[in-house]
């Protein structure tokens, strides 16, 4: 079976690409009218402080949503079933945490402060030039890393949105043949990933996306970024709301697809020899295999193959599918490659929930590299910390919580995130439970199984138009990341390097030309680490997520609610959680069976809880070692009616 | 001399809150994690059915999705009734932007 995404040589998919992206642009061209009257620092990167309820609601719900959300998230719950559920809970309290834990504070402390940006806020809290530049280098750091990895994200699935649209495949064959006749040229050989030749089409939807959100991050600032989040807010919620029913409904109710779960047992890695019916002849991917014995074996090629001119004997990378009755549906319900199994070379079992069934509907989960399964009971407790706590001091969130127009808005936007998330994250574990159940054989591929799973339910329904729709959520959730992103960066560097350091004195329109050129060169740089980009997507997210929660969560609770807090504690709580942090990381890099990707667990714990608790012990060692801050400081963050400085 | 007085009902009311929500946070994870460790950790034996409710596995419903319902309803009633509607103050732009309009209004 191929999933194509709309009907082929149709431009639906294109066309609805354009109006959404012209959507997008008319929203930015609004915000910079918006601009007009206003202070510039304050509205370009903050919006004026005056966000209303749905706004706030949505921009802070969207920029949470991020492309692992609709990439990762699902192909998590694919690869390891129901203890999604488990990984997940803790988004129940998240919206009253993230938002509801630091929300009135962080807002009315900025106000007083003339914030505009986070290490703007932390710098005037202390009166410390130098922890203001710390907490900029580490939110550039961090989201750096990030940038270039949705901005990839974004990409891939505007390249499965585009694959059958003949314009974007006639313009993919001419970049092709360009590649193919410069291939000794220093442009081609900068494109050229380590193993296999360059993606065009990756490349072309790269320039595509990444053009069009540093071009309306950049021209319309904090204002364009929160709009269009409204708008892809909705679509995300839209695109969930419509799976759902059509999932249930189309395999037989979700009674029905866990006790499918039940049965079945995780697929084993495989290398085929086929022979084949002529000479020089070729595999597809995503083939099905069948041999002759019986009862029959069953084999999903996960790569191309071609045999040499002078044989017709080829080998294929497998999985062999091992479930009883995932092998009586496949049988009966699809067609197999016309090739002859020669012989079967299996890899190394899957180190959890080889053979034994049960694993997908409890915990911790079937795993292929890990021997005590995907969510063993520390990993669960770790994660639990994580969603619900570590949003709360990030950066990107803090930014938000500066915007709220007041305290009434931030009560109704908890409730409306608080209803969204409810709408989002368990129906998604519901739809991806029943995915493994409808389309077999994609563990290999996981990461694309949200748009597979959309053009799969829509064409079954008959409405294959809804694909576009479907599909868009993803984009959409990707897009509102990486402007939020691209917007705290590049006002970190404005605002907290230029502004505060080098010129306090520089105009308005220095600032607003330096704003826009900042935002298109940190942009351009993001695109251009994402020519090439690393792979395991939602290991980076993870490793930024964790790491910023580990050095920001501390300083920032104790800056808000501690009046003895002070700068020498902050700064060893901030470098004492970024180092704890990475340790585990390098630790994973220097262990057997670990990586950089894969870290060391100390304890049984993930990285993210070693970090916090090395950033508490460093923040309250160092705090309780040095002297306090001066009076006037602490009565201007915690005294009644204190008014507002003057900002620069 | 004595230290500043923190005063400030912002920071007053929303250190209160804050441990109320850390509360609610708190009595999530002893429901979510220890029912789900007693409950779902076991794979059914050889033959045995896995115990559904609602077409989930019921660990997943009492363990996750019942408190998922329950820890909205109450982030709902506390942003009704337990958050307050603090005065937040002005930002200096805005400070800067009454005393513009301040004569002609």
């Amino acid at each position: 079976m191929t999933y194509s995404l709309l009907a082929v040589g149709s431009n639906a998919a294109l066309v609805t690409f354009l109006l959404y992206t012209l959507a997008v642009f008319a929203l930015a061209w609004l915000a910079n009218k918006a601009l007009a009257g206003k202070s510039f620092m304050s509205e370009y990167f903050l919006g004026s402080r005056n966000l209303g309820v749905w706004a706030f609601a949505l921009t802070f719900a969207a920029t949470s949503a991020s492309g692992g959300t609709f990439t990762g998230f699902p192909a998590k719950i694919y690869t390891h079933g129901w203890v999604l559920a488990l990984w997940i809970a803790s988004y129940m309290v998240v919206p009253i945490c993230t938002m509801g834990l630091i929300g009135k504070r962080v807002n009315q402390m900025a106000r007083r402060a003339g914030a505009i940006t986070v290490p703007d806020l932390l710098r005037d809290r202390f009166g410390s030039r130098a922890f203001g530049l710390l907490a900029t280098v580490l939110i550039v750091y961090f989201m750096a890393f990030n940038l270039s990895v949705q901005f990839k994200s974004g990409s891939v699935i505007l390249q499965t949105l585009l694959r059958d649209v003949p314009v974007f495949q006639d313009m993919t064959a001419a970049l092709t043949a360009f590649g193919n006749n410069h291939a000794d040229s220093w442009l081609v050989k900068q494109l050229t990933p380590q193993h296999g030749p360059v993606d065009w089409g990756y490349q072309l939807c790269l320039i595509l996306f990444g053009v069009a959100v540093i071009a309306y991050t950049t021209y319309g600032g904090f204002r364009a970024v929160v709009w269009t989040d409204v708008m892809q807010g909705i679509v995300m919620v839209a695109g969930v709301l419509i799976m759902l029913p059509l999932a249930l409904s189309q395999v037989g109710g979700l009674g029905k697809a866990t006790r499918e779960l039940a049965q079945m047992t995780p697929p084993q890695n495989a290398t085929l020899q086929l022979q084949l019916s002529e000479m020089g002849g070729s595999v597809p991917k995503e083939a099905w295999f069948q041999s002759a014995d019986e009862p029959s074996r069953i084999f999903w090629s996960t790569h191309d193959a071609i045999a040499d001119t002078s044989s017709n004997l080829v080998e294929v990378r497998c999985m062999e599918v091992t479930s009883p009755n995932e092998l009586v549906r496949i049988r009966e319900s699809h067609e197999f490659f016309p090739a002859t199994i020669q012989n079967v070379e299996l890899a190394a079992a899957p180190k959890f929930g080889a053979n034994e069934p049960g694993h997908y509907v409890t915990a911790p989960g079937p795993s292929q590299s890990s021997e005590s399964g995907f969510l063993p009971f520390g990993i669960a407790i770790s994660f639990f910390f994580m969603w619900a706590l570590s949003g709360t001091g990030q950066p990107q969130y803090m930014v938000r919580l500066m915007a709220f127009k007041n305290s009434q808005t931030l009560r109704r936007a908890i409730l409306t995130v608080t209803f969204y998330f409810g709408l989002i994250y368990f129906p998604l574990v519901i739809i991806f439970c029943c995915a493994r159940v409808l389309m077999p054989g994609l563990d290999h591929e996981a990461d694309s199984v949200m748009p597979r799973m959309a053009v799969l339910l829509t064409t079954n329904a008959g409405h294959s138009w809804l694909a576009g729709l479907l599909v868009a959520a993803p984009f959409a959730a990707v897009m509102s990341t990486v402007d939020s992103f691209l917007l705290v960066v590049s006002s970190s560097l404005v605002r907290d390097v230029w502004q505060r350091n080098i010129d306090p004195d520089a105009s308005e329109k220095t600032v607003k030309r330096l704003s826009y050129w900042t935002t298109v060169v940190v942009g351009g740089i993001a695109l251009i680490g994402a020519v090439n980009p690393p792979q395991f997507l939602q290991d980076i997210i993870v490793y930024v997520g964790s790491g910023l929660a580990a050095c920001f969560l501390i300083p920032v609770v104790v800056t808000l609610y501690w009046p003895r807090a002070n700068t020498a504690g902050c700064i060893a709580g901030m470098l004492g959680g970024f180092f704890a942090h990475l340790s585990m990381h390098i630790w994973g890099m220097l262990t057997p069976g670990y990586s950089f990707a894969k870290p060391y667990e100390l304890f049984g714990l993930s990285p993210v809880l070693i970090g916090l608790t090395g950033s508490l012990v460093a923040t309250l060692a160092v705090t309780l070692m040095t002297r306090p801050l001066p009076d006037d400081i602490i009565r201007k963050y915690f005294g009644k009616d204190e008014p507002a400085t003057q900002t620069t | 001399m004595s230290p500043p007085r923190c005063d400030d009902p912002v920071f007053l009311n929303t250190r209160r809150e804050a441990l109320l929500i850390l509360l609610l946070w708190f009595l999530c994870l002893c429901w979510v994690v220890p029912y789900s460790v007693m409950y779902g950790y076991e794979r059914p034996a050889p033959g045995e059915e896995i115990p559904l409710v609602w077409g989930m596995p019921s660990w997943v419903f009492y363990g996750v999705a019942l408190p998922w319902l329950l820890a909205s309803v109450v982030s709902i009633l506390m942003c009704l009734f337990v958050i307050k509607d603090d005065d937040l103050g002005l930002s200096p732009e805005e400070i800067e932007a009454a005393g513009n309009e301040s004569p002609n209004s």
